[in-house]
């Protein structure tokens, strides 16, 4: 009796999970617009807001070249500067190699505490993978990066809108870009965010120049 | 009610979930060690170890500790001296002391990830810990003494 009761718990588990990834799923593939739906001119036009979230200090940031050292640009501040407290995320990118970002950067689901507090996010805080720079780049080269499965983790149009809400249901980085207790936000909502994505890819991720 | 375990005991405290733990420890649980020094994790004097690692208590509030385990320095060695604060009484590294608790938390977690540091590993791991006092010559020569103590020679 008990193996069966274990047997019916495990199978009513597994059908959750398959549940719960098909809602994913269904939710996600909501985002994307049909292929060709969208102008190659106004697909531009939504890379320029694109260009506007994905240079911005809260997103360009943390997304630095292979000597792993984070900017900060503080409250009230335009002007970039490197991390305080000789911070570097290593080889990792976690920083584990020498003083982990998450010693500072509590894991944390709840909102941010106001500035010079450090962020927080629900997923451990890291840097972007070292072949995702965006730091000192311009929009053009970002925009190269951003559509090579190469560089931005092997991801089609569909699979960057699916990274976007991925990271959203873990409370992640991306959304928190607008919630950053009083820094400067980038442009829009991370929802006009999703949507210009959704449409840079519908009309099949135009680059400018 | 939030339960928590602080130096291998258990308690529950009635806080609410955004309340930092610095704040549960030492005003609900009457754990004095980690100080309050900036409140925004620039100074590293209320450093306390979660599961092990070494975090600003003043940032991990009580809803993401819950059910995690914290260290304070009363209980890094285990019912005995650990070797860094062995060292750091052999060296008589505290002036007036205030920050000292999250140096040697600092200084034990520097030493699980580099077990011989350079000066230059020092100062990498130590510069997010402040000391008024200027005790930094005294922490380098402290862990130094501590790594040889530990194995790290």
């Amino acid at each position: 009796m008990r193996k069966m009761t274990l047997i019916a718990l495990t199978l009513a588990g597994s059908s959750i999970v398959a549940l719960t990834g098909f809602v994913l799923a269904k939710d996600e593939s909501k985002d994307a617009l049909p292929p060709g739906s969208i102008s190659r001119a106004e697909g531009l036009q939504a890379w320029k807001r694109i260009e506007a979230v994905v240079t911005h200090p809260r997103c360009a940031n943390c997304h630095v070249d292979a000597k792993a050292v984070p900017i900060w640009t503080p409250a009230g501040e335009s002007k970039s500067r490197v991390h305080g407290m000789n911070i570097h995320g290593g080889k990792s990118r976690t920083g584990v190699e020498t003083v982990p970002c998450t010693t500072c950067h509590v894991t944390s689901t709840l909102p941010n505490p106001p500035a010079p507090a450090p962020l927080h996010a629900g997923i451990d805080w890291q840097l972007a993978p070292v072949e995702f720079i965006w730091f000192g780049k311009s929009g053009a080269e970002i925009c190269a990066q951003l559509k090579d499965p190469k560089r931005n983790g092997g991801r089609d149009a569909a699979g960057l809108l699916q990274h976007l809400r991925h990271d959203a249901s873990l409370s992640g980085f991306i959304p928190r870009a607008w919630e950053a207790g009083g820094r400067s936000t980038p442009p829009g909502t991370f929802e006009d965010h999703v949507k210009d994505m959704a449409r840079w890819g519908a009309a099949g991720q135009p680059c400018p120049g | 009610m939030l339960e928590l375990t602080v130096n291998g005991t258990r308690h529950q405290v009635d806080v609410v979930p955004e309340m930092p733990l610095l704040w549960v420890l030492r005003d609900e649980l009457g754990i004095t060690s980690p100080k309050y020094g900036c409140g925004i994790a620039q100074c590293g004097a209320c450093t306390v170890q979660i599961d092990g690692a070494a975090v600003r208590s003043c940032q991990a509030r009580m809803a993401d500790v819950a059910g995690k385990a914290i260290t304070t320095i009363e209980a890094v060695g285990n019912g005995k001296l650990h070797p860094v604060q062995e060292a750091w009484i052999e060296h008589q590294v505290p002036q007036c002391g205030y920050c000292q608790t999250g140096q040697m938390i600092q200084a034990i977690s520097l030493l699980k990830a580099i077990p011989k540091p350079t000066d230059e590993d020092i100062n990498e791991v130590m510069s997010g810990n402040l000391c008024r006092c200027g005790t930094y010559e005294r922490i380098r020569v402290a862990i130094h003494a501590a790594a040889a103590k530990m194995g790290g020679k």
